[in-house]
């Protein structure tokens, strides 16, 4: 069973765990905060669309690791029937891994009124929770959705891109459990890493969402259909988790 | 006809800025509104307007004072609400505005006091309610009219930054194309003024004898002219959107012409707008029936960008659906900020009755 992993997968893995012992090695070394402390990183995603196959597991590992409460979510497979015109089926199905962005030039960030969310030197966008008051003034400029109000915290929330384990020297929780290969993470300064010679690779099928925002999104995509690039022009989804969880 | 496309799992993100914050952007709206009604009777003394201006200058503070009680309740975190004033963010506009807020207040209630004080010592010589509380707030009861001009004047730059940063931190918004074009922060101005003549007329009408018929007449023709103005941006609103001039414009309009729902409130909005301005027009008289009109229409206004705008998904397909929670995180809130509300207003005119603020009176030296 373990030969038939994803090779793809089990590729960025090895790749992103050969580097760790150095790294480590180099943490233990300086005074902490270890990884992201000189901006040596540059953490950023990979999603090949066309290998997801939409089964959640990435959105169940991550609520599991980071307790995300009920109904909400940081990130999740937003899944479209679409009609098709030239196949035997009428339709088929669309999947959209989606999760922040972290923005290089993140609109969430100027207009947090205590500075209560920032961006780490390594590339993550993060929140302070100790800062936050919840006033959701970044919810609503986030243009990807991204962040909601938690309310078991009743603070700003929003992937991490896992800080905690990526700091430890793992890799996100919906990278590691990613069934289809379909995420690769990794660091943009690493020219040798997987991440880097994917995106050089696949050049110019590489896209990101809403660019013409001129956020410089740090999640990357292969295989994204214009038609879900910015918002879907298309029926709704019936499914509201509140209002299904009371 | 079946869509393209259907969406079949995704997240629907839950409103952010709750029913709180329509109330906050309400009452602040109306408080800087009636306090400009407050100027030419209490400032400029302008003949005919002073009865009519003390009543605004009411309307301003009762609803000053409830406003910021909707904005901290808006926050999740409202214990914390401290940090605005330890973690001062000078990108953010709202971190600007919790400088302004107080700014406002102060001069607002300066400039209150100022122009009620005379009243206050008539109210206590008089023996009226609460004698002794309105004695002590008269504070001999003089009337300093430098002093006045220059509350004033400290009013008059809190208003404005409060009116500005109310405007901008909406507008600045590009992720929601509805809320992210220049003409916001006119809309929520023109309305704002609307709504604050229109309480004024309220406050006029519940005199006894129904208020002052000139100063009615007046005050018809000043919402008359407001309601010009929000026709008239509105239709510049939308040529900017229809012709494509304006991209900010054409997002927006693209994004909620689908949808009956926004179509039923546009419908709304220009009916009310366009009855109101009728009814200023040619039936002057009709001052509570107007007043109520232009404050229904700064509120719809109101919830309509707020809840309206958070129900348009930034990325996903069709819309949200909101429905007003029952609790503190919806109708609670509308329902909590009006009880306040009343309570200032009666504490306040158990203080200085209504129609003794109302009165048409001589300068005292
Ligand atoms: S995706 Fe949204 S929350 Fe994430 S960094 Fe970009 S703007 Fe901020
Ligand atoms: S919700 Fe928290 S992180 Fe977001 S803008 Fe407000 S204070 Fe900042």
């Amino acid at each position: 069973m373990k030969d038939q992993e994803p090779r793809e997968v089990s590729a960025s893995r090895r790749a992103f765990l050969r580097g760790i012992p150095v790294l480590t090695a180099a943490a233990a070394a300086l005074p902490a905060p270890a990884l992201a402390a000189h901006g040596k990183h540059h953490w950023a995603m990979l999603v090949d669309v066309r290998k997801c196959i939409g089964c959640q597991a990435c959105t169940v590992a991550c609520i599991q690791e980071n307790a995300v409460p009920e109904g909400s979510f940081r990130t999740i497979v937003s899944t479209y029937s679409v009609k098709l015109a030239d196949g035997d089926q009428p339709a088929g199905t669309y999947m959209l891994p989606r999760l922040c962005n972290h923005c290089d030039e993140p609109p969430c960030i100027p207009v947090c009124p205590v500075g209560a969310t920032f961006k780490r030197e390594d590339g993550i966008v993060a929140v302070d929770g100790d800062r936050c008051v919840g006033c959701a003034y970044c919810v609503q400029a986030c243009p990807y959705d991204a962040r909601f109000i938690n309310h078991a915290t009743n603070k700003a929330d929003k992937c991490t891109f896992c800080a905690h384990r990526v700091d430890a020297g793992l890799l996100p929780a919906c990278v590691e459990t990613c069934v289809g290969g379909a995420r690769i993470f990794g660091d943009l300064n690493d020219s040798q890493g997987e991440l880097r010679r994917r995106l050089d690779a696949a050049k110019a099928e590489v896209k990101v969402l809403k660019p013409e925002q001129g956020t410089e999104p740090r999640v990357f995509y292969i295989g994204l259909d214009e038609r879900f690039q910015g918002k879907v022009e298309g029926q709704g989804t019936l499914w509201q988790p509140r209002k299904a969880h009371g | 006809m079946t869509p393209d496309i259907v969406e079949t799992v995704n997240v629907a993100r839950e409103i952010a800025w709750l029913p709180w914050a329509v109330q906050y952007f309400f009452l602040i709206g109306l408080s800087y509104g009636a306090w400009l009604v407050s100027l030419p009777g209490l400032v400029f003394r302008r003949p005919g307007w002073e009865g009519i201006s003390r009543l605004a200058l009411l309307a301003a503070l009762v609803c000053g004072l409830t406003a910021p009680v909707a904005l901290l309740a808006d926050l999740h975190q409202p214990g914390r609400f401290w940090h605005f004033y330890a973690y001062f963010t000078p990108t953010s506009w709202m971190s600007w505005g919790a400088f302004f807020i107080p700014v406002y207040l102060t001069g607002l209630i300066l400039y209150a006091w100022l122009a009620f004080r005379p009243a206050l010592a008539r109210h206590a010589e008089e023996g009226g309610k609460l004698a002794g509380l309105a004695r002590r707030l008269a504070y001999g009861g003089h009337e300093s009219r430098k002093a006045l001009v220059a509350a004033a004047l400290l009013t008059f730059v809190g208003a404005a930054l409060v009116a500005l940063y109310t405007g901008v931190e909406v507008m600045l918004v590009r992720a929601r194309p509805l809320w992210h074009t220049p003409l916001l922060p006119v809309q929520f101005f023109v309305t704002a003024v609307a709504g604050g003549l229109g309480l004024a007329l309220v406050f006029n009408r519940a005199l006894p004898g129904g208020g002052d018929p000139a100063a009615t007449r007046r005050m018809a023709i000043g919402l008359a002219l407001t309601q010009l103005v929000a026709l008239l941006v509105g239709v510049v609103w939308l040529a900017l959107g229809m012709s494509g001039m304006s991209p900010e414009h054409a997002q927006a309009l693209a994004q909620v012409a689908p949808s009956a729902n926004w179509k039923v409130s546009a419908v709304w909005a220009v009916l009310a707008t366009v009855a109101t301005l009728a009814l200023a027009v040619w039936r002057p008289g009709s001052g509570l029936l107007i007043g109520l009109l232009a404050l229904h229409s700064a509120w719809m206004m109101r919830w309509t960008i707020f809840i309206g705008g958070q129900e348009v998904p930034k990325t996903g397909a069709g819309y949200y659906s909101y429905q007003l929670p029952l609790g503190p995180e919806g109708l609670m809130g509308i329902v909590g900020t009006a009880g306040l509300w009343i309570f200032l207003f009666v504490v306040l005119t158990t203080l200085l009755p209504l129609d003794r603020i109302g009165q048409a009176q001589p300068a005292r030296g």
